[in-house]
């Protein structure tokens, strides 16, 4: 019998799990400060095959004869509540639902390359309004995201319907765009070359203008600039259209130097149907969170974006990180305890009843202070100094105090 | 304005770590690289560059410890990584081809690799039902020794193809050296990245 858990799985000690809990709290209380109401939704599904990452989801035969999934992604399943819930939104009516979700999704990978199977995810959705000002909003709290937990944001912004009016301009069959998408997202452009070359269509001159109008798309990244130069490269009124959303959006930000245009993200691009991003902080070579809109992929309006969590502490990590305190004060009095930790001390209940024993005890546990009889006494052998005495008292006090005021 | 943020280089071992240094110097960025034994990671004036098997290069890439590197377009497909690929850098050309003994014939039942994941994505779509066996050092040896009634392997001069008394039956794919980038480092450091990208294509060979 092995101790470990199964691979791609891991135990959380308390350190870590404490870090985890500050920084869910923290983005937890940002989203619910921009009006995003927390929901649940089960962690075992119905098994569907048309689900997004169906082939990578952990299936399990529930006792009849049907299949389930563990939960590998959030947003399908709050589009199921959606049409639960709130059918008229997901028939198309405009009335805006702000969700925020925290929780376990488990991916049936080789867990290889710095990968798990089980792992954790906090992120918001907004769904039933689909525009700029949307787009732009949830761009704004992913930023903030990042800032919240203390790091440096930088992010990347794309629109992969450009890339798809291009595709439709150049005349590409729908069989060969999964492959041109792929390698423009590489910027790869001798692949890039060497596909469309090998690629049916362009017989009209405009299509083969499109054409040569994808070859330059690798290039448009950077900043504000790249809507100029996308202009000029892609003059159709689609992608033009495109172009457009994404100038509409960067117009929300009074300072956008955080944000790096990429016309070339083009991934998973029957999914994303608008402006796409990812965010990064320097020193840390993995993208902390993505999102972006994906109109009539489960919803008919609806964008957001979710964080790895774990990925996103591996980053907070870099910086130093204060260890979780140790608990300080050990109790026999249940009255006298539960005063200190409505002020937010950590106390222990002894294990044991006579204060001799319950002494034994803190110095086991390396705690400095024995609360016993509304009092505090030391504990010999374990470091402190008199202030923190002081302090403590006074909060007992302090409670006595305001009792005998009332 | 503050210094434009420097690089950190993976840069595979041998002759192609010789012809990656010459390009990158082409390319206006001044490295130092000493002479004789060199450390595995060393600072070389206007980067740093780690040196590791080829393989490793888009592991190092793609989980962003360096920030870009220079990999064989076989290698970074058999690694499966997604990276940023810009350049083609046209050098360290060769092919990717389905190696048999010479004349023979019948069905193919077993073909050793040190490409694996390739030659079964391969052989799946030509049909074949033959096991891939995975080896790491001379898979040629596989062919004459009947380990394997065929190998997936490099072709460059076909040299030791020849020598063998092998042939080449079939080509997987066509290679060459990758300038390839961190999705995170193009956008953190796009300063120094972007100019370097743009000085690499403007180099003979490259695309």
């Amino acid at each position: 019998m092995s101790f470990n858990p199964p691979d791609g799985t891991r135990y959380v000690l308390p350190d870590a799990a404490a870090r985890r809990a500050l920084v869910v709290g923290t983005l937890r209380d940002l989203y619910r400060a921009w009006g995003y109401d927390m929901v649940e939704v089960p962690a075992l599904e119905r098994y569907d095959a048309s689900h997004p990452r169906q082939a990578q989801s952990f299936k399990l035969s529930d006792r009849d004869s049907g299949v389930l999934a563990l939960r590998s992604d959030f947003t399908p399943a709050l589009a199921q509540l959606v049409r639960a819930e709130h059918p008229a939104v997901a028939n198309g009516a405009r009335r805006p639902l702000r969700w925020q979700y925290s929780g376990t999704v488990w991916h049936a990978i080789d867990p290889e390359l710095a990968r798990t199977r089980e792992f954790s995810q906090i992120g918001l959705e907004l769904i039933g309004v689909s525009n700029a000002r949307a787009d732009a909003e949830i761009l704004h709290l992913a930023r903030e995201s990042v800032r919240a937990v203390g790091l440096q944001p930088r992010l990347e912004v794309g629109n992969p319907g450009f890339v798809r009016a291009l595709l439709d301009a150049a005349a590409v069959p729908d069989d060969r765009r999964d492959g041109l998408a792929d390698a423009i997202d590489r910027k790869d452009r001798r692949d890039l070359a060497d596909l469309l070359s090998a690629t049916p269509g362009g017989a009209t001159p405009d299509a083969e203008r499109a054409r040569q109008s994808l070859l330059a798309v690798p290039d448009l990244y950077g900043g504000i600039e790249v809507l100029e130069h996308a202009r000029a490269v892609a003059p159709w009124s689609a992608a033009q259209r495109e172009i457009d959303r994404l100038a509409g959006v960067l117009a929300e930000f009074e300072d956008a130097s955080e944000l790096m245009l990429d016309l070339a993200m083009a991934r998973r691009l029957s999914y994303y149907t608008g402006v796409t991003f990812r965010a990064y902080t320097p020193d840390y070579g993995q993208p902390l969170l993505g999102g972006g809109r994906y109109d009539g992929a489960l919803l008919p309006a609806a964008a957001g974006f979710s964080i790895g969590v774990e990925r996103l502490l591996q980053a907070t990590l870099a910086r130093a990180a204060a260890p979780e305190p140790a608990p300080r004060v050990l109790a026999l009095d249940d009255p006298a305890a539960r005063v200190l930790r409505d002020a937010g001390v950590r106390v222990v209940r002894a294990l044991h009843t006579t204060t001799e024993e319950a002494l034994a005890e803190a110095r086991d546990l390396r705690v400095p202070f024995l609360l016993v009889a509304g009092a505090l006494a030391r504990v010999e052998g374990v470091a402190a100094d008199d202030d923190e005495r002081v302090a403590l008292t006074a909060l007992l006090l302090g409670a006595d105090a305001a009792g005998g005021a009332a | 304005m503050s210094a434009p943020p420097r690089l950190t280089l993976a840069l595979p071992k041998g002759r192609v770590m010789e012809q990656s240094l010459e390009v990158l110097r082409a390319a206006g960025l001044r490295l130092d690289t000493g002479g004789g034994a060199r450390a595995l990671r060393y600072d070389a004036g206007d980067a740093t560059i780690i040196e590791m098997r080829n393989a490793d290069v888009p592991t190092y890439v793609e989980l962003g410890v360096a920030d870009a590197g220079v990999v064989g377009k076989d290698v970074l497909l058999e690694s499966g990584s997604q990276l940023v690929e810009p350049v083609d850098l046209g050098f360290a050309a060769c092919r990717l081809s389905l190696i048999r003994p010479r004349g023979a014939t019948g069905t193919v039942q077993r073909v050793a690799s040190k490409y694996p994941r390739l030659t079964g994505d391969y052989l799946r779509r030509v049909g074949s039902g033959a096991e891939v066996v995975k080896l790491s050092g001379n898979v040629e040896l596989a062919c004459v020794s009947g380990l394997a009634d065929a190998v997936v392997d490099v072709v460059q001069t076909g040299a030791t193809l020849v020598a063998n008394d092998l042939e080449e039956v079939d080509v997987l794919l066509r290679s060459s050296a990758r300038f390839v980038v961190n999705r995170a480092a193009l956008k953190l450091k796009h300063e120094t990245l972007r100019p370097l990208i743009e000085a690499l294509r403007g180099l003979p060979g490259s695309f």
